[in-house]
């Protein structure tokens, strides 16, 4: 007797002098899903945002008359080789929820207090877990300030589910290359939730819903994600080689041998007004 | 007997506690604390060597010809151009001026990868996975690839220092702003060795070595960053309201009004072959 009370004495003084070592300090990985690897789109699809749908007009994106013809006149520009609403030739960011199209292989972080998605072209974005509110005073982004929330909706003791609400915006933004528009308010609500597919674990689901002042109701679409464990990253600077140059509202192309070329047929030259035509 | 049963249950207890620490847990006590924010010393502007101004008192141990192209650079941008510099095209300073810090930095462990976050550079990756320089992603950049070697330099068993050796650039990269010259052949081996200073925990020091065919001599600076605990971050984003304009080698300058303006005094305009002058 005495020695199973010395015995169970002894286990409680284990016990106390080993949590210590397990809490504060220690990242404990298996409360969180396995999201390590690299997360690609799905083979055969482009960055259209409803990846069930071809994009531009073919999406049915909601949105209202004005902003329908909007996005019909970015893509008859683009169709006459300019750029229409999409900016991601001048190598700004394409900020949220554009971003989340996964242009290059994106990689989640988890930390307790923290999510990170990294990118290959794009700044990171952090997706705050520690509780936090949305701060009064944060700058607006194109990325958007991001709270998560992580949820055990299985119920088996480890998260599977990150839900996501990104506010506090600038633009403008578009929400894929064909150039479907954003309010310019940028008073978008991007909604997500993020969780890997319950018969493949090698599948992400980022479910996407768009709350924005173009649009006549949220707009949600299902996107997937594969994983790539063989990681390679590489260093996508946008600005290296970008044969895009902008002058004014312009956008002109400089080729091979540094010469200025018209994007589109019969553009007209920049205005040279401020060189000195002695200097010419 | 009953020391040999206390022991056992000691023993016992120990195992179960081990088999209770989750595999995948990440031990953050094993690492030292170089969580938040790290910025510039105060005081302190964006040269190479913190302790001198930039330009010509850095005094670097250059060969006669990249002394000679440095001192191109400096007399190019004191007659309003650019020189070395490429930063003017927000093409990522690359390594190792990155660590100079323009702006604030986070640097986060995990086990097999550091990874160091900026404000307006993409992530670097600090592999401590045991790998060699023979892994596939190797492949050159502006970043360089990264290894690092935890050490536990005074035996209390907390690793303390992060040794890194970066290898495999691409370019053209600088130090500093001055345009103080790489070589061309990229074959840099930059060194570091990072740790808190001993009597001040938040500051983190940094010992850059840099080892390059432009220098006479491996080239050592000490790098001092101070720890911002309430972080706040920005989306610094180059290449938004970047008013520099490059066409071939010329840069020029865009005005408020979105005309074209020499970049220097008796700046030719670009030449406007492509255009056809009847679309004016």
């Amino acid at each position: 007797m005495a020695f199973t009370n010395r015995s169970i004495a002894a286990l409680a003084l284990f016990a106390a002098l080993a949590l210590p070592v397990l809490d504060a300090t220690a990242h404990d990985e298996s409360k969180y899903p396995d999201w390590s690897g690299q997360w690609r789109r799905p083979r055969g699809l482009a960055t259209q945002w409803d990846q069930d749908k071809p994009a531009g007009v073919a999406q049915q994106a909601p949105l209202k008359p004005e902003y329908q013809k909007m996005l019909e006149w970015s893509i008859a520009d683009q169709a006459a080789g300019g750029q229409g609403l999409d900016t991601r030739f001048t190598c700004i960011t394409n900020g949220m929820p554009r971003m989340m199209a996964v242009i290059q292989p994106i990689e989640f972080v988890i930390l307790p207090n923290i999510t990170y998605v990294h990118f290959e072209a794009f700044m990171p974005r952090r997706i705050y877990t520690d509780g936090r509110d949305f701060p009064k005073d944060a700058e607006p982004s194109f990325a958007g300030y991001s709270i998560g929330k992580w949820s055990d909706t299985d119920g088996d003791g480890r998260f599977d589910t990150l839900e996501v609400e990104t506010r506090n915006f600038k633009g403008p933004r578009t929400v894929e290359f064909s150039g479907i528009p954003l309010s310019e308010d940028n008073q978008t609500v991007v909604q997500e939730k993020i969780s890997l597919d319950k018969s493949n674990p090698d599948i992400m689901h980022n479910i996407i819903t768009i709350i924005d002042n173009a649009f006549t109701r949220p707009w949600t679409v299902d996107k997937r994600y594969r994983r790539d464990r063989n990681v390679v990253w590489f260093e996508d600077n946008c600005t290296e080689n970008n044969h895009h140059v902008v002058i004014g509202k312009e956008n002109y192309f400089v080729n091979h041998e540094g010469y200025l070329m018209p994007a589109r047929k019969n553009q007209a030259p920049p205005d040279l007004r401020f060189f000195n035509a002695a200097g010419k | 007997m009953l020391h040999r049963l206390f022991t056992g249950t000691l023993i016992l207890a120990a195992s179960l506690t081990l088999a209770l620490t989750p595999a995948s847990a990440f031990d953050e006590s094993k690492y030292p604390d170089f969580q938040g924010q790290w910025k510039r010393k105060l005081g302190t502007v964006n040269s190479w060597d913190e302790t001198k101004r930039p330009g010509i008192p850095q005094d670097p141990p250059l060969t006669a010809e990249y002394r000679n192209r440095w001192e191109a650079s400096m007399a190019d941008q004191a007659a309003g151009g650019q020189g070395n510099d490429t930063r003017v095209t927000c093409i990522s300073n690359g390594m190792p001026r990155m660590m100079t810090i323009l702006r604030q930095l986070e640097i986060f462990i995990r086990p097999e990868m550091t990874l160091i976050v900026f404000e307006n550079n993409l992530p670097r990756r600090i592999y401590t996975d045991g790998r060699g320089y023979d892994a596939k992603d190797n492949i050159p950049s502006y970043n360089g690839y990264s290894i690092g070697k935890w050490i536990d330099e005074n035996g209390d068993g907390k690793y303390d220092v992060l040794e890194v050796e970066t290898r495999n650039f691409k370019g053209p990269r600088n130090y500093e702003p001055s345009g103080l010259p790489l070589h061309d052949d990229n074959e840099s081996v930059i060194l570091e060795r990072m740790y808190l200073d001993k009597s001040n925990p938040d500051t983190l020091v940094n010992e850059i070595t840099t080892i390059d065919h432009a220098l006479t001599k491996p080239w050592k600076v000490v790098k001092n960053y101070r720890r911002e605990k309430n972080a706040e971050w920005y989306e610094d984003l180059c290449t938004e309201n970047n008013n520099h304009v490059m066409i071939g080698k010329e840069n020029y300058f865009m005005s408020a009004d979105g005309y074209l303006m020499p970049a220097k005094k008796g700046q030719q305009p670009p030449d406007l072959r492509y255009f056809n002058t009847t679309g004016n």
